[in-house]
């Protein structure tokens, strides 16, 4: 009765789903493989554009004219070395990239802050009997124990991107304290107190308000290991300050917080904001 | 100015070669430019210390002055003293936000509530390298300033650079308060020492050059460089071993130069292995032996061994494993089980 009935139902809609998912599959597998298509194409159209510059442009490196029609074996290899050297460089422009080892995997985690290429830190990983770590060039106060307890023996690729994500980040916050010190050390007053991780910063520096300059004494805490921006800024000043200036004060903190610390300072500068 | 500070910094000042001496003076800043000017580095050193001290009097040198006089010295000069390396250990896992001024507060703290009688001073590098600089007292007597100790520490690693003084007994002390002063649990002295400071960082920080195999192009070693007017009639007979030696010598030691250290030490305790027919020793007691490698680079000579053919390559694990193990002190016993041979311990 009744309830054949919404079996009957149940099965008809179950089928339904599951024609839906496979029509669904079968959609994205096209548009991936058109899309696949439409790359193969532009990187044909690409080369073709090249050979035919080559064809036209060229008298030949060694001052014979290349025989279009049959590339010699000499510039084949060259293209293909060239080729290769360009992926290569891809895959370590990506920041991480590895090499096979005869026991395991070499990898190679290069890292960079806002368009500037900074440090490369190496692995040297056994795989046989289980993943460890043979050697490496990582400093020693990156956490390397620690994320690799948690995520070298079950997820290598999450592994690689955690410390890379703090690999980045310490040398983004030094990046910055380094700026700092080398653009603006006019601006500071004493010295700059810095720490190997680069994740506290104490540091004083001056503002002037109504022609008198009064000293800004500035705490900023990276709290998140891999983050190249403070988690906790204590602006505080002298206590014969005029009371407009804490509102400068909560301004410049909340600038820290959201911008490079070198940037922050540039604005200072060029804001018209008087930061002797 | 107390007399002892004023002799203190004469002796420092005569410690320091002639053409140094105004440059550190003014690392030191003490003394202003216009105050160098009047002393004439020219003439002896003993005059000039002489001249240097009353300066010092003039702007009234105290004995903090003093020590920072000689942290510089030994900062410059690091090599003059032995270090050893010491590593802590923590068993907390949270971020470690190192601050220089807790640091140095719990430091002195802990110190001086032992031992009343101690000069502490603290400088700070450009590589976050701390140096503390300690001259030691006794529960009854002012601190000597000529018994000190020295410590090197990097923010928020777990290593310890020790040059102790010759008074080893108050370094269980001094190790206690750099543990609490750095939040560590314990600390314990490693079987790595040399003069060579840098080289003792380089090998715990890793910062000596390991030879990463990568894709990377980087720039290949010139190791074939063009050949000068080859006379065809020279045949090079060993050059295939020739070649396979630097090949291993290249997996192993790396491009670079190598951290300088100047002694190795491996105390034997093993069975000494002989034809059993020959039965030299009546007793099967493990053969006590000390063996001791001594040289102004160690590992540099140890790289060049097998190429100059004085050994044969690879050479022994035990000599090449230095750096990597960061140890320059063995023990080797029996290897207990079916296959003979010899166990390193830790």
């Amino acid at each position: 009765g009744v309830f054949a009935h919404l079996e009957l139902l149940e099965v008809r809609a179950y089928e339904a789903a599951v024609k839906q998912e496979e029509m669904e599959q079968q959609e994205e597998k096209l548009a991936r493989l058109k899309a696949r298509v439409q790359e193969l194409r532009l990187q044909r159209d690409e080369l073709r554009a090249k050979v035919e510059q080559q064809q036209k442009g060229q008298l030949g490196k060694e001052g014979a004219v290349l025989n279009p029609a049959q590339p010699s074996a000499r510039a084949v290899l060259e293209w293909k070395m060239k080729s290769l050297k360009a992926m290569l460089q891809i895959f370590y422009l990506t920041g991480i990239s590895g090499k096979l080892t005869k026991r395991g995997v070499c990898f190679c985690i290069s890292t960079a802050y806002e368009g500037t290429y900074l440090d490369s830190y190496h692995l040297d990983l056994l795989t046989k009997p289980e993943v460890q770590i043979y050697r490496h060039s990582v400093p020693i106060f990156i956490p390397l124990r620690q994320i690799a307890k948690k995520y070298l023996q079950t997820d290598i690729r999450r592994f690689l991107s955690v410390l890379s994500d703090h690999l980045n980040a310490y040398v983004g916050r030094r990046y910055q304290a380094d700026q700092l010190q080398e653009h603006f050390s006019g601006q500071i007053e004493g010295t700059l107190q810095r720490n190997s991780l680069c994740n506290l910063l104490v540091f004083n520096y001056n503002v002037s308000s109504e022609s008198k300059t009064f000293p800004f004494k500035v705490r900023l805490l990276y709290g998140d290991p891999c983050c190249s921006l403070p988690t906790e800024v204590v602006i505080s000043c002298t206590p014969d300050a005029p009371a407009s200036l804490a509102e400068t004060a909560a301004a410049h903190s909340d600038l820290f917080r959201r911008v490079a610390l070198h940037k922050a300072f540039r604005s200072f500068s060029s804001a018209g904001e008087c930061v002797d | 100015m107390d007399e002892t500070v004023a002799e203190y910094i004469r002796r420092t000042v005569l410690k320091i070669p002639r053409d140094e001496i105004k440059p550190m003076l003014q690392k030191w800043g003490f003394l202003s430019e216009v105050q160098l000017e009047t002393v004439n580095f020219h003439q002896i050193k003993e005059n000039i210390s002489q001249d240097v001290v009353q300066l010092c009097e003039e702007n009234s040198a105290g004995i903090k002055q003093a020590a920072v006089l000689d942290i510089i010295y030994n900062n410059i000069y690091p090599n003059k003293r032995i270090w050893s390396v010491y590593q802590m250990n923590k068993t907390g896992e949270e971020t470690e936000f190192f601050d220089l001024t807790d640091f140095k507060k719990k430091f002195k703290r802990r110190l001086r509530s032992a031992l009343k009688n101690v000069t502490i001073n603290f400088r700070e590098y450009e590589d976050n390298a701390i140096w503390i600089r300690i001259a030691w007292g006794t529960p009854y007597t002012k601190p000597n300033q000529y018994k000190t100790s020295y410590v090197v520490y990097h923010s928020q690693t777990p290593y310890v650079f020790i040059s102790a003084s010759v008074l080893r007994s108050n370094l269980p002390l001094l190790c206690q308060a750099l543990v609490i002063a750095s939040n560590y649990h314990d600390i314990h002295e490693m079987e790595l020492r040399s003069h060579s400071l840098n080289s003792l960082k380089d090998i715990v920080f890793k910062r000596y050059s390991q030879n990463f195999k990568t894709y990377y192009p980087r720039p290949l070693p010139e190791r074939n460089v063009a050949p000068e007017t080859v006379d065809l009639r020279i045949i090079q007979e060993n050059k295939n071993e020739k070649e396979r030696i630097q090949r291993l010598n290249w997996q192993v030691f790396g491009d670079g130069p190598q951290p300088k250290i100047e002694f190795a030490q491996y105390k034997l305790e093993t069975m000494f292995k002989s034809d059993p027919k020959m039965d030299v020793l009546d007793k099967k007691e493990p053969f006590r032996c000390l063996v001791k490698f001594s040289s102004p680079h160690l590992l540099e000579s140890l790289k060049s061994l097998a190429p100059a053919g004085m050994a044969d390559a690879p050479l022994s694990p035990l000599l090449t494993c230095i750096p990597q193990k960061a140890r320059n002190y063995f023990k080797i016993r029996e290897k207990k089980g079916l296959l003979p041979g010899s166990f390193v311990s830790p």
